[in-house]
C-alpha cells in the first residue's frame, strides 16, 4: 500500500548525487530531513487511520451491529421489516414486500401515494438543497465577483449561521417569522397582509437553507476564487462574449463546488433533527426522530438498522457526487484570480446595472433569511419582561461567580470550545490534506474510500454519542483492567474527526485539478512528495484550505453529543452544552450565551480568515 | 499536536485533560460523565482519596435538578445535607439520564452511582423491560416512607420512593382565550390551531398529555381523539422549552405544561392573566418522580439517610420551591402563598407501573404512526 501512497515512485537514491560539495554533516542532516519528508505523508497517513478506527469507526460499530447481532444471533429480519413497512418506505415497501408490481406503481401514481417517513425525510432535504443553493450562489457571485468595504469580513462571517445550535435558531425564526413576528410586522406596515409561516414544511425548508446556503456559499466562493484569470483572458481574446467565457470557462470550474454543496446539504438535512420539531412540528418527522426515539426506548436493533439505512443513503449519494467530481476537475496551472468588480456600478449602462439590481433584490432577502433571526437572538438576549435588561447577562456573571462546581461556568465553557476547535483544527487540517492525497491517487475503488472516509458527515449524532460511550468511556476490558478513554484529548479527537472530510471536500478537488505536470517536474528534480504537496499544491489551493479550516473548526465549535458523551466534567463543557443548561422558563439566560458564542466564533472565523492570509497571489 | 500523544491517549487508560480535572482511575472509575468529580478546586484525585474519613454518596440525577437559570434544589440540598452527615454528595449528571446505568449495566461496567434522584413510572417500565439483571435494590426502611400521599407510590416491588411530583395540565394566555373545559371543547373550532403540545416520545409534558388521552378515552379511542386534535390544527412540537417558547411568542395561546406555571410567572413579574392553568374534566395528570438505590451500591445504608433526609417536612418544602413541584409528602413545610401560585387538581390522575408495562410504548408508537403517516 505505501508504495501507492507514495505515488509508486520510489526515490532512495535521487538525493545522493546532489550533495557533494556540502559537508558531510550537513548532508547527513539533509538526508535525514529528506527521509522525514518522503516518509511524512506515510506516517501520517498511518496514524490518521488509526484515529478513524478508534475513534470514529469502531465505537459506530459497537452499535450498528445491534441491527444484525439480535440476541446473540445473526439476523437480517430487521432491515427486512423495516424495507417492508409503508411507515417508513412508503409504497416501495410494498413492493418490497412482495406485493404486485402493478398494483404498486398504481398507488405511486395515484394523489394519495405514501412515501413513507424515509420518503419524506429525503423530499424535504431535496427541497432544502435547492433553497440552500438558491440562496447560497448569489452570495458567492458577490462575495467572488465584487469589491466593496467589508467583503472579506462578510466573506468570514458567511459561515456563522452554520454553528448556531437549534435552540438559538428556533428563537430567532419564531421572532423573525411568528404570527407575531418582524416579518409580519413589515408586510403590515408596507400593507401587505399577513404570512403564516411557522410550523410548516417552508419554515422548516427556510430554516435549513439558513444553515446550509452559507455552506453552498463558501465553498463555491473559494472555487470563484481560486479560477485562474488568464483562461478567461484568452477566451475572450479569441472572441469569446463575457457570457460564453463565463459559461465555458469559469461555470465548469464551479459545478463541482456547488454540487458539493448540494450534496453536502443534502447530507445534512437528510439527518436533521431537533429543528424539524421546534419549527415544522411532529407530522414532520424525519428519520433522525425515530432513530433518536428508539435509541432512548433502547430498542438498539431498530434504530441502529434505520440509522444505517439512513447512512447508506447518504453515503449512496456522497459516492455519486464523487465519481462526477472525479470525471469533472478541471486542471489548472497557475491561479491569478479574476480582478473584482465595484459595486457601485461605473457607469449606467444596462449591462452594469442589470447584476446589481438582482444583488440589491438578494440583499433584501438575506436580510430576513440570515440577518433578521440574528438579530432576533441578540434582541432576546438583552430582553426580559420589562423590556430591554441587562439582566441574562448578569445571570452569566452571576453563575460564573458563584455558580456551584457541578454547574456550568460560561467562561469555562468559552475556554473550552476555543481550545477544543483550535486542537481539532491542528488535527483535522493535516489529517484532511493526508486523505485528500490518498484519495486522489490512482488505484481502483479510491472513490469508495473516499466515500467511506465521509461517513462522519452522515452519521446520526446519536448514535455517534451512544458508541463513544460503549466504546471509549465504558472502555474495554484487558487483562483484568479497563481501559477507557475519555476527557480533553477525546474531545479534540472527536472534534477532529467530525470536521476532517471538510477539509477533504474542499481540498481534494484542488488537488485533482492540479495540473500534474507540475508535480511530476518537481518529483523528476528531486523533491519529495511531502515537500510538493506544502510548496506547490497546497498554495495553489489555498483558498479552498482555509474555508476547509473554517469549517473543521465550525463543526468543533457547534458540535454536542460527542462532548456530553467524553466530557469528564463539567470544567470540559463547551458553549453549546452550557446553552442547553441555560434552557429554562424564560429564554434570556440561553440567548445570552448564544450571543457569547457568536461572538466569540465570529473573532474566530475572522482570525482564520486573516492568519491564512488574503488570496493567492496578491 | 504530536501523533505520540495521540497513541498514548489512545491506548491509555488515565485521560489526560487541559482542564486540570479527575482522571479516569483504572480499576477505580471515577465518573466520566458530566458530573464534576472534584470540588470546585481543580486537584487531581477524585473519589476513592485515601485519608478522607467521610463517606462519599454519589447521585445520578437529571441536569436540570442540579443546574437550571431560575433555581434547582442540587445545590442546596448538597450543602444541607453535608452539614448534617459527616459525608460528601456528589451529583453527576449523564446526559442520557437512566440510560445511561442501563448501558452501563449492560456492558458490564462498574456503576459508580449509589442512588438515581428523578426516576418515574416509564423509566421503571423500561429498566425493567430491557434489563435482565437487576438495576435497582429493594429500599428497605427509609424514615418518613409513611408520609408520602397515597396514590403517588408508583413502584410495586417497592425499589423507587417518590420525593415530589409535577401536575401536566393546559397554561393558557387568559387575554387571548378562555381555554375549554374538557378534552372534548379542545376539537371546537374556536380553539383550531390554539394549542401547542410536545413529542410524548421525548418529553415529559407531551408523554404525560398522550397518557391524559389514553386514560380518557381508552387504549381504543385516544387515536381517534388525535385523529380530530389533528384536524383541528395541534402544534405537536420536540422539546418543553420548543413548545414553551413558540407559546410565550404568541404562536398559539395554550401550551401543554405544569400546572406551577404561575410559581415562575411571580418570579419573574409577569402578567398573571397570561398565564392561566386548565385542568381538563377538572383533572391533572401526576408525574411523581422518584429516587432509588442501585443495586450493589457502595453506600446502601448512607443512600438510606440521605432519602429519610429528603422526606422531612422541611427538606421537602424547600424541594418543591426550588424544583418547581409539589412535595411527595403530606407532612411538607410549604410557604403560606405557595398553594396560590401553584395549583393542584381536583383529581390527580395517572397510570400506575402495572398499567404501564408492556402498554406505554406500543400507545407511543402507533400515536407516532398515525400522526406523522406520510
Amino acid at each position: 500500500m505505501a508504495r501507492d501512497f507514495d505515488g509508486g515512485v520510489d526515490d532512495s537514491d535521487s538525493e545522493t548525487a546532489t550533495g557533494t560539495a556540502s559537508s558531510p554533516s550537513r548532508e547527513r542532516g539533509r538526508t535525514v530531513r529528506n527521509t522525514i519528508e518522503r516518509r511524512a505523508i506515510v506516517g501520517l497517513a498511518v496514524v490518521t487511520i488509526a484515529l478513524l478506527l478508534g475513534i470514529f469507526y469502531y465505537p459506530v460499530a459497537t452499535v450498528f451491529i445491534d441491527s444484525v447481532l439480535v440476541d446473540s444471533r445473526w439476523t437480517g429480519r430487521v432491515f427486512v421489516s423495516i424495507l417492508q413497512d409503508p411507515f417508513y418506505f412508503g409504497e416501495p415497501a410494498r413492493f418490497l414486500a412482495g406485493e404486485p408490481v402493478g398494483a404498486v406503481i398504481e398507488s405511486v401514481l395515484s394523489p394519495d401515494r405514501r412515501l413513507g417517513v424515509i420518503g419524506f425525510t429525503a423530499y424535504q432535504a431535496a427541497l432544502s438543497t435547492v433553497a440552500s443553493v438558491a440562496l447560497g450562489l448569489p452570495a458567492a457571485y458577490l462575495l467572488a465577483r465584487y469589491e466593496f468595504p467589508g467583503r472579506r469580513t462578510l466573506r468570514s462571517l458567511t459561515i456563522l449561521p452554520f454553528v448556531l445550535p437549534s435552540i438559538m435558531v428556533g428563537v430567532g425564526f419564531v421572532a423573525t417569522f411568528g404570527q407575531n413576528g418582524t416579518l409580519n410586522a413589515v408586510l403590515g406596515a408596507i400593507g401587505i397582509g399577513q404570512v403564516d409561516l411557522l410550523f410548516t414544511l417552508e419554515a422548516v425548508v427556510i430554516a435549513h437553507a439558513f444553515y446550509n446556503a452559507p455552506l453552498v456559499a463558501r465553498v463555491t466562493t473559494a472555487a470563484w476564487e481560486s479560477v485562474d484569470a488568464s483562461a478567461v483572458e484568452t477566451a475572450r481574446s479569441l472572441g469569446a462574449s463575457p457570457f460564453r467565457a463565463f459559461r465555458d470557462v469559469v461555470a465548469p470550474q464551479l459545478y463541482p463546488s456547488v454540487l458539493m454543496g448540494a450534496a453536502l446539504t443534502f447530507v445534512f438535512t437528510f439527518s436533521t433533527f431537533p429543528i424539524v420539531l421546534a419549527l415544522g412540528g411532529f407530522q414532520l418527522a424525519t428519520v433522525e426522530v425515530f432513530v433518536y426515539r428508539l435509541i432512548r426506548d433502547l430498542e438498539y436493533a431498530e434504530a441502529a438498522a434505520l440509522a444505517l439505512i439512513e447512512l447508506g443513503i447518504s453515503l449512496g449519494l456522497l459516492y455519486a457526487y464523487l465519481r462526477y467530481e472525479v470525471k469533472h476537475t478541471v486542471q489548472s496551472r497557475g491561479i491569478r484570480p479574476l480582478p473584482r468588480r465595484p459595486l457601485t456600478p461605473p457607469s449606467l449602462s444596462v449591462r452594469e446595472l442589470l447584476p446589481r439590481m438582482g444583488i440589491a433584490v438578494y440583499a433584501i432577502v438575506a436580510l430576513a433569511v440570515f440577518v433578521a433571526p440574528i438579530a432576533s437572538m441578540i434582541l432576546a438576549s438583552f430582553s426580559g419582561p420589562e423590556g430591554l435588561t441587562l439582566a441574562n447577562y448578569q445571570f452569566l456573571i452571576d453563575r460564573q461567580t458563584t455558580g456551584a462546581s457541578f454547574q456550568v461556568q460560561p467562561w469555562d465553557a468559552v475556554r473550552n470550545s476555543l481550545l477544543f476547535g483550535v486542537a481539532s483544527l491542528a488535527v483535522a487540517l493535516p489529517m484532511g490534506v493526508v486523505v485528500a492525497v490518498l484519495t486522489t491517487r490512482d488505484y481502483r475503488g479510491r472513490k469508495l474510500v473516499d466515500a467511506v472516509a465521509m461517513a462522519p458527515l452522515a452519521v446520526s449524532g446519536i448514535v455517534v454519542g451512544l458508541g463513544l460511550l460503549r466504546g471509549l468511556v465504558f472502555g474495554v476490558e484487558v487483562g483484568g483492567s479497563r481501559f477507557a478513554v475519555g476527557g480533553g484529548l477525546a474531545i479534540i479527537a472527536a472534534h477532529a474527526v467530525a470536521g476532517y472530510p471538510f477539509v477533504v471536500r474542499t481540498v481534494a478537488p484542488g488537488l485533482e485539478g492540479v495540473d500534474h505536470t507540475l508535480v511530476e517536474s518537481a518529483r523528476a528534480l528531486g523533491a519529495p512528495r511531502a515537500r510538493v504537496l506544502l510548496d506547490i499544491e497546497l498554495p495553489l489551493v489555498w483558498p479552498a484550505v482555509i474555508a476547509g479550516s473554517a469549517f473543521a473548526f465550525a463543526i468543533s465549535i457547534g458540535e454536542f453529543s460527542a462532548t456530553i458523551v467524553l466530557a469528564s466534567g463539567t470544567n470540559q463543557f463547551t458553549m453549546p452544552i452550557a446553552i442547553e443548561r441555560f434552557i429554562g422558563r424564560r429564554l434570556g439566560p440561553a440567548t445570552a450565551m448564544g450571543v457569547v458564542l457568536l461572538v466569540v466564533t465570529s473573532a474566530s472565523f475572522l482570525l482564520i480568515d486573516r492568519l491564512g492570509g488574503d488570496e493567492v497571489g496578491f | 499536536m504530536d501523533r505520540r500523544s495521540f497513541l498514548t491517549a489512545a491506548g491509555a487508560t488515565v485521560s489526560v485533560s487541559f482542564a486540570g480535572c479527575a482522571g479516569l482511575g483504572g480499576s477505580d472509575e471515577a465518573s466520566t460523565e458530566a458530573s464534576s468529580t472534584d470540588e470546585s478546586t481543580a486537584t487531581g484525585t477524585s473519589t476513592g482519596d485515601a485519608g478522607s474519613a467521610d463517606e462519599t454518596l454519589v447521585v445520578g440525577t437529571y441536569s436540570a435538578f442540579v443546574d437550571s437559570p431560575s433555581t434547582s434544589p442540587g445545590a442546596w440540598v448538597k450543602q444541607r445535607f453535608e452539614e448534617e452527615f459527616d459525608a460528601r454528595l456528589i451529583w453527576q449528571t449523564p446526559s442520557n439520564e437512566v440510560n445511561h446505568y442501563i448501558e452501563r449495566r449492560n456492558a458490564g461496567v462498574d456503576i459508580e452511582a449509589d442512588m438515581y434522584l428523578g426516576l418515574n413510572t416509564d423509566h421503571l417500565v423500561r429498566v425493567d423491560e430491557n434489563l435482565d439483571d437487576s438495576l435497582f435494590a429493594d429500599v428497605g426502611d427509609v424514615a418518613g416512607q409513611n408520609d408520602i400521599k397515597s396514590g403517588l407510590q408508583f413502584d410495586p416491588d417497592g425499589r423507587a420512593i417518590p420525593y415530589d411530583t409535577g401536575y401536566i395540565s393546559l397554561v393558557f394566555d387568559g387575554t387571548a382565550t378562555t381555554a375549554p373545559e374538557t378534552f372534548d371543547g379542545l376539537l371546537a373550532e374556536e380553539h383550531a390551531g390554539d394549542l401547542i403540545t410536545q413529542n410524548p416520545a421525548s418529553s415529559a409534558t407531551g408523554r404525560a398529555f398522550l397518557l391524559h388521552t389514553v386514560k380518557q378515552f381508552g387504549p381504543d379511542g385516544y387515536l381517534d381523539y388525535w385523529s380530530d386534535l389533528q384536524d383541528n390544527d395541534v402544534r405537536v412540537l420536540g422539546s418543553w422549552s420548543d413548545a414553551y417558547s413558540a407559546w410565550s411568542g404568541g404562536e398559539a395561546p395554550m401550551v401543554v405544561s405544569y400546572s406551577t406555571d404561575q410559581v415562575f410567572a411571580d418570579q419573574n413579574d409577569a402578567n398573571m392573566e397570561k398565564h392561566q392553568i386548565r385542568f381538563l374534566n377538572d383533572q391533572g395528570y401526576a408525574n411523581p418522580e422518584g429516587m432509588a438505590i442501585f443495586d450493589g451500591a457502595d453506600t446502601p445504608d448512607l443512600a438510606r439517610e440521605f432519602m429519610g433526609f429528603l422526606l422531612r417536612p422541611e427538606i421537602q418544602g424547600e424541594i418543591a420551591v426550588r424544583n418547581v413541584q409539589f412535595p411527595a409528602t403530606e407532612s411538607a413545610d410549604l410557604p403560606e402563598d405557595y398553594a396560590e401560585l401553584a395549583q393542584e387538581p381536583p383529581e390527580p390522575v395517572t397510570f400506575g407501573y402495572d398499567e404501564l408495562k408492556g402498554s406505554v410504548s406500543g400507545w407511543i408508537s402507533d400515536w407516532e404512526r398515525q400522526f406523522a403517516s406520510n
